[in-house]
């Protein structure tokens, strides 16, 4: 048994560094990127303006549950004019950021995976390399970086979409004034501390998310069963790598307040 | 040797132009570029030996392709035909031994190096191995738009030319997933020498193809061949296909190179092996049986051994 522990545990190391070579494969990619931006807004388009609806609507809703949540609490201290700054700091330092990575990897990362494991299965992969080709420049690059600069874009869409649900539900439907919804919301969220770390979080959450579903596709089994499994692990590990970083850099970014 | 009234350089020009209007026109001379061309192999396998798994794939086989020549690879399915392209397109690598490409060791390129070697190669996969997002123009126009900066009218007119001469220009604005498997390979063949390669390797063209497609295809690697001054790597198990239109026929089994040479002296050939395949025999040197550990009367009659995943 212990010697299934430690192929097991080998067999991890081993794909965590092939993984890295992998994105550094990747991020070469970059210049050469550069110079056909068509192949990156194309892939921008599939990965980031299909979810944009998605995106709207699940952070619509949960701007709507955060305001009624948020109302129901601060009515006991009689602090419903900061409902707010509730929303909105909820919504820029967290849920945006995480709620987007996670239905950015269901939605965009699932289909990024199984679209190049796919790839690799029907050996469209191998015949551009034999065509002298490089997939990894030609096909992961482009869906890497569209990945990438989509997450900030999306969760700042999540976000936006978020306040207003609240301001629909807390303004709207609630009774909270609505020139203290806005003005404490001004007043307290700070550029730097909220926003830019918001957008640090989803950019490194995007990395990650992206980097996984890219990886999984190109390492999967060249099987129907391979990418299926493929796909799976994308989701699940996604899910664990965004909820666990989320928490260090939460608690890094509290430190230098 | 023939007196060559081309350099060599002037016939690697031509061979790598990409302008194959006036490519396909020079080689309606009778003597083939690649005739001309210094060394009369263009592929040179020494002492390869490649496993996989712990299971042995080739154990030291020596094998030439010559230059201008149809050269077939023959062998029972799982003797690692397919991994013997991958070998010479350097997608693998030989635990020993050597593949030398017009004059290169494959496996010893950079990237860099490897990928200007495979521009001299194209490579027909079983499955086509068509980009399933494009149409057939954009499939063929594919390694055009990677490698060159031809103007769009240029592009047109060589992608036309591939697709005419594989019989499918009026198929360009299909999508993949339109096409049937004939179809697709012949598309996957336009696309294939839309750099003008000096090298085609076929892997398994003829399996699963009706009688008119197989027509189709056999008549496109010999005419190819001979009207592109192409040499063409043709691995198959399809006996009666392959052996109308190969010059010359290596025959692998067990990691070793079983039989070789021309059609006729195949069909000539002493061997059991040779015999075995060419004529379609159920049993010979490659049993019907597949090795069993106890004799079929003791396994019958032997204990009953609940196995995993079984169900009772």
């Amino acid at each position: 048994m212990l010697q299934g522990w430690g192929i097991w545990a080998l067999g991890g190391v081993q794909r965590i560094g092939r993984a890295h070579i992998f994105l550094a494969h990747v991020l070469l990619g970059l210049p050469g990127l550069l110079l056909r931006l068509r192949l990156l807004v194309r892939e921008m388009y599939v990965v980031g303006v299909l979810s944009m609806l998605l995106i709207a609507i699940s952070g619509l809703f949960v701007g709507m549950v955060l305001a009624l949540q948020g109302h129901n609490v601060l009515s006991e201290f009689d602090a419903e004019q900061s409902l707010g700054v509730l929303v909105a700091a909820s919504l820029v330092r967290e849920l945006g950021p995480v709620v987007t990575a996670l239905l950015f990897s269901g939605r965009a990362g699932s289909a990024l995976t199984a679209e190049i494991g796919l790839m690799k299965a029907t050996e469209q992969l191998s015949g551009m390399e034999m065509m002298a080709v490089d997939p990894i420049k030609r096909v992961v690059a482009p869906r890497f970086f569209a990945g990438l600069l989509s997450m900030p874009l999306l969760a700042a869409l999540f976000s936006m979409v978020g306040v207003l649900g609240g301001y629909f539900v807390g303004v709207g439907l609630l009774g909270v004034d609505e020139g203290a919804f806005w003005a404490q919301m001004q007043a307290k969220i700070d550029f730097e501390e909220d926003i830019i770390n918001g957008i640090i979080k989803s950019l490194v959450f995007g990395l990650i998310v992206t980097w996984i579903a890219v990886f999984e596709g190109y390492d999967a089994v060249p099987t129907a069963e391979g990418v299926s499994r493929a796909t799976t692990r994308s989701v699940v590990y996604s899910a664990f790598a965004v909820l666990g970083s989320d928490f260090v850099l939460t608690a890094l970014m509290l430190r230098g307040e | 040797m023939r007196a060559d009234p081309f350099s060599e350089v002037d016939a690697n020009r031509l061979s790598q132009s990409k302008y194959s209007v006036f490519r396909s026109v020079e080689s309606l001379a009778s003597m083939t570029i690649a005739d001309r061309s210094g060394d009369g192999n263009l592929v040179s396998i020494r002492d390869l030996v490649f496993s996989r798994d712990e299971r042995k794939i080739f154990d030291g086989i020596d094998l030439d392709i010559r230059r201008g020549k149809v050269t077939a690879i023959m062998g029972p399915s799982g003797t690692g035909k397919t991994t013997l392209l991958k070998l010479i397109g350097g997608q693998l690598r030989p635990d020993r031994g050597t593949v030398v490409f017009d004059g290169k060791v494959v496996h010893e390129q950079g990237l860099r190096d490897l990928y200007a070697l495979r521009r001299k190669m194209g490579m027909l996969f079983q499955t086509g191995a068509l980009l399933t997002d494009i149409d057939v123009f954009e499939n063929v126009a594919f390694p055009l738009r990677e490698h060159t900066r031809l103007p769009e009218s240029m592009i047109r007119t060589l992608v036309l030319m591939k697709l005419q001469a594989v019989g499918l220009r009026g198929a360009r604005h299909l999508m993949p997933a339109q096409l049937s498997g004939g179809m697709a390979r012949r598309v996957a063949l336009a696309r294939a020498i839309a750099l003008d390669p000096m090298m085609i390797m076929y892997d398994e063209p003829f399996t699963g193809q009706d009688p008119i497609s197989l027509g189709v295809l056999v008549k496109l690697i010999r005419d190819l061949n001979h009207s592109l001054g192409l040499t063409s790597v043709l691995v198959s198990h399809d006996v009666h296909e392959t052996l109308s239109i190969a010059d010359y026929i290596y025959m692998i089994s067990e990691g070793k190179i079983v039989g070789q040479g021309t059609p006729e002296e195949l069909d000539r050939s002493a061997s059991q092996f040779v015999a075995q395949f060419v004529h379609g025999l159920a049993d010979g040197p490659v049993p019907f049986h597949y090795p069993s550990d106890a004799d079929y009367a003791g396994d019958l009659m032997g204990p009953v051994k609940r196995r995993p995943g079984a169900r009772h």
